[in-house]
C-alpha cells in the first residue's frame, strides 16, 4: 500500500475513533440507556457487528490452515497478514460482543462458573481458544523479524521490538525451526478449534425452537458459508490491496465466485422453503426481511451491491486483480446487511399473538432502528480495528521476507496446490 | 338452577393451602399457577399490582395481558390472556444461560441470581412465550427537570420511593441506578418473597375476577390441584415441550 493511500486510510481512522469517543463515553458511562434494542429485539447493531467480524476472520483462517498446516508454499507470502487479520477481527468482535453486555465486568463469570449446557459458554471458549492461537502463532510468525529489527541500528522504535522480541537478541537456525514447528502445531490446534468456533457460532442460532427463521439445520451451514465468503473476500481484498500480489488475487477471485454461488443457492433454498412451508412466524419473518422496513438492505445493498454486482465482475474479468477485489470489497462491506437481516427480522416478530397490543413502552416493540450511540460505539471499534490493523502493516513485519514462498508461477489452484513442499532448513543469525 | 355461591372467597381457601404448604418439607412442594381465560375479564389489575409490588421500572413487565380481536364484525368478541412467566419443567432459558445466573429452584419457580447474571440476554431471545424483559435502566421520573439545590425536580421525585428498589426474591438490593438488577434479565417469580411469609402472589390477591389461582400441585387436597385436573385445562405452546408450570383454563 502507498504512503498515500496509507495517510488516507488512517486519518479516517483516527477521525472515526474521535467521533465514535462520545458514544464510548456514553455507552461507558451510562450503561444501555441509550440503546434502542428493548426486550423484544434484545440484540441490535453490535450483535450484528460481532457476527460480521466473526465471520471475517474464517477466510484469514482458512489461509493460515493451508500455509503452515498444509504447508502450501504459495500461501506462505500472505500467511502472517492472515493471521494478522484474524486477531485484529477477533478483537474487535470481542470488544463488540462484551459492550453488548448488561452487566460486562461480570465477564469474568464464564470463566469461573460456566454452563456447559449454554452454547454461549463454548462460543467464548472456543473465540478465546482462537484469540490465544493466534495471538501466539502472530507471535511466532514475527519473532524472527522483530529480533531483526531490535538488532537493526537503522530502525526506528528498536526498544520496541526488542521489549515485543522479549529482549532476545539472538536468533539461530534452531529457534527457526522451534517456530516453524510451534506455529504448525498452532495451525493444526486451531483447524478443529476454528471449525468448533464457527460451527458453534451457527449452532448458537440454530437450537432455539422458538426462532422460526434460525431453528433449522441449515443455519449453522449457512454461517460456514456466509464466514468463509466474507472473510474469503476480505483476505482477498487484503492481498491486493497490501501485498500487491495480483498473481494471488485470481484463483482467490475463483474461491470467492463459488462461494458467492454457493451462499446465494443457499439464500433461494431458504426463502422458497420458508415461503412454501407457509408457517405463520417462517413467512413473517422472511417478509420482514424482503418487504419490511429494512427492504433496502436486503435488495439494494446485499442482492445488487453486494451479490449482482461482484458476480458480473469475477464471471465477466476474472483475470483482472482489480475487478476481482474490487468485487471482493464490495462482497465484505455490504456483508453487514445480510448480517442484519439475519439477526433483526427473526427478533422483530411477536411471539405471541396480542403482545403488541398491551403495555406500551419503546423497549417493548419490535420496529428496532439502531440509535446514534450505537453506530458511534461501532464507528469506534471499527476504526480501532483499521488502526490497528495499518499500524500493524506498517510497523510490524506482517508482511513475508521478499523470497518466501514467492515462486511466481502462473496462480492457478493446481499450481498452488502444487508448491507444497517441504520448507527449507535456512536459517538466519542476528548476532 | 343457577350455581350456588361459594362459602368463602377463593383467597382464603388458597391462602389456606400455602400456609399448608409452608409447613412441609420445601422439597416436596412444587409451585403452579392456573389462569382461568373464561373469568378474566382483562382489567390488568394483576399487571399493576406486579409492577406495584416489584417496583418494576419502565419497560419491565412480568405478568402483561394480551388483548386479542377475534372474529368478524358483528360477530366479533375481545379474548384476554394475562402471561406470567411460565415456569417451565424444561425451559429453554435455564439451559442457554452462560454462567449458570437463571435456574430452577426445588419448587419449580425459574430464578435469576441478580448479582450472577452478566446481562447478555440469550435467555430473552429463547423464551419461547417472550417472558423476560431486560432492565434497561428507565427512570419514570426521566423527563423531570433537575434543579440543583433545591427540594423539588427528579432525584427529589426519584427519592424514597423509585430509587429504592423492592425486595425482590427476599434480598435488599442497592438503589436504582447502582448495579442491578439494572443491566440485568428480570421475571415474574411467582413473588417468592410473599410466598416465605405465608401471602399468595400479587397477581392472585388483585385479580378481581378470582381468575388466577396459585398452590402447591403436590397438594391433593389444594385447590389448585383441582384445577389442574381441569378437562378445560391446556398449556401454551405445548408443542415445544417445555412443561409451563402455568396452565390455562378455556
Amino acid at each position: 500500500m502507498n504512503e498515500k493511500k496509507f495517510k488516507i486510510l488512517m486519518t479516517l481512522g483516527v477521525i472515526g475513533l474521535i467521533l465514535g469517543s462520545w458514544g464510548m463515553g456514553s455507552r461507558l458511562i451510562f450503561g444501555h440507556a441509550s440503546v434502542n434494542y428493548g426486550s423484544y429485539v434484545p440484540w441490535g447493531l453490535w450483535v450484528v457487528f460481532y457476527l460480521f467480524f466473526v465471520g471475517l476472520t474464517a477466510g484469514a483462517f482458512l489461509i493460515t490452515i493451508m500455509t503452515y498446516m498444509f504447508r502450501v508454499e504459495r500461501l506462505k507470502t500472505v500467511g502472517r497478514l492472515s493471521a494478522f487479520t484474524v486477531l485484529v477481527a477477533l478483537v474487535c468482535e470481542l470488544i463488540f460482543i462484551t459492550l453488548d453486555l448488561g452487566h460486562m465486568e461480570r465477564l469474568y463469570r464464564i470463566m469461573i462458573s460456566p454452563s456447559f449446557t449454554s452454547l454461549m459458554t463454548w462460543f467464548v471458549i472456543f473465540t478465546n481458544l482462537m484469540l490465544i492461537i493466534y495471538l501466539l502463532e502472530s507471535y511466532f510468525l514475527l519473532r524472527e523479524d522483530l529480533i531483526a529489527w531490535a538488532n537493526d541500528p537503522a530502525k526506528k522504535g528498536r526498544r520496541i521490538y526488542r521489549l515485543l522480541a522479549l529482549n532476545q537478541t539472538h536468533y539461530g537456525i534452531r529457534d527457526q525451526n522451534r517456530d516453524k514447528s510451534r506455529v504448525r502445531f498452532l495451525s493444526i490446534i486451531s483447524l478443529p478449534a476454528g471449525l468448533l468456533f464457527y460451527g458453534t457460532n451457527g449452532a448458537f442460532f440454530a437450537i432455539l425452537q422458538n426462532r422460526p427463521i434460525w431453528n433449522s439445520a441449515m443455519t449453522p451451514l449457512i454461517f460456514i458459508t456466509a464466514a468463509l465468503l466474507s472473510g474469503g473476500a476480505l483476505i482477498t481484498a487484503l492481498i491486493y490491496a497490501f501485498h500487491e500480489d495480483e498473481e494471488l488475487v485470481r484463483p482467490l477471485g475463483q474461491v470467492i465466485l463459488y462461494l458467492l454461488v454457493i451462499f446465494t443457492l443457499q439464500e433461494v433454498l431458504q426463502f422458497f422453503v420458508g415461503y412454501q412451508s407457509k408457517i405463520t412466524g417462517i413467512v413473517t419473518s422472511l417478509n420482514l426481511i424482503a418487504f419490511g422496513r429494512y427492504w433496502w438492505t436486503f435488495w439494494i445493498i446485499h442482492l445488487l451491491f453486494g451479490t449482482l454486482i461482484p458476480l458480473i465482475l469475477l464471471i465477466k474479468s476474472p483475470e483482472q486483480p482489480r475487478a476481482v477485489a474490487w468485487a471482493c470489497f464490495l462482497i465484505v462491506i455490504t456483508f453487514v446487511a445480510v448480517r442484519f437481516n439475519f439477526l433483526i427480522p427473526d427478533l422483530a416478530i411477536y411471539k405471541l399473538d396480542g403482545l403488541e397490543l398491551t403495555f406500551f413502552h419503546p423497549r417493548l416493540r419490535t420496529n428496532y432502528v439502531p440509535s446514534v450511540m450505537e453506530w458511534l460505539v461501532s464507528l469506534w471499534i471499527i476504526s480501532f480495528g483499521l488502526i490497528a490493523f495499518l499500524a500493524g502493516s506498517r510497523w510490524l513485519p506482517i508482511h513475508a521476507p521478499a523470497g518466501e514462498g514467492a515462486k511466481k508461477d502462473p496462480a492457478t489452484w493446481c499450481n498452488i496446490l502444487d508448491s507444497q513442499a517441504v520448507d527449507g532448513q535456512g536459517g538466519t543469525h542476528h548476532a | 338452577m343457577g350455581q350456588m355461591l361459594p362459602k368463602e372467597d377463593l383467597l382464603v381457601r388458597m391462602q389456606r393451602d400455602l400456609r399448608r404448604a409452608n409447613t412441609k418439607d420445601p422439597t416436596k412442594v412444587q409451585w403452579a399457577m392456573v389462569i382461568d381465560l373464561a373469568k378474566c375479564v382483562g382489567c390488568h389489575a394483576c399487571t399493576i399490582g406486579c409492577v406495584a409490588e416489584n417496583k418494576l421500572p419502565p419497560g419491565v413487565v412480568y405478568r402483561p395481558v394480551l388483548e386479542e380481536e377475534v372474529g368478524t364484525y358483528p360477530n366479533v368478541r375481545r379474548r384476554f390472556l394475562p402471561r406470567p412467566c411460565m415456569h417451565c419443567m424444561n425451559p429453554p432459558c435455564v439451559k442457554v444461560c452462560p454462567v449458570k445466573a437463571t435456574y430452577k429452584t426445588v419448587q419449580g419457580v425459574t430464578v435469576v441470581n441478580y448479582k450472577r447474571c452478566i446481562g447478555c440476554r440469550y435467555c430473552l431471545v429463547a423464551c419461547p412465550y417472550a417472558a423476560r424483559t431486560s432492565d434497561f435502566g428507565e427512570w419514570y421520573t426521566r423527563e423531570t427537570p433537575e434543579i440543583p439545590g433545591k427540594i423539588v425536580g427528579r432525584k427529589a421525585a426519584a427519592k424514597g420511593y423509585e430509587d429504592k428498589p423492592a425486595v425482590e426474591y427476599g434480598k435488599t438490593w442497592p438503589d436504582r441506578g447502582h448495579g442491578s438488577p439494572v443491566g440485568n434479565a428480570r421475571k415474574c417469580h411467582f413473588c417468592l418473597h410473599r410466598l416465605a411469609i405465608g401471602m399468595l402472589p400479587m397477581c392472585v390477591t388483585t385479580c378481581i375476577g378470582r381468575a388466577t389461582f396459585f398452590g402447591d400441585r403436590n397438594d391433593p387436597d389444594a385447590f389448585i390441584s383441582e384445577q389442574l385436573a381441569s378437562p378445560r385445562s391446556f398449556r401454551l405452546k405445548e408443542e415445544l415441550g417445555t412443561q409451563p408450570s402455568v396452565v390455562y383454563l378455556k
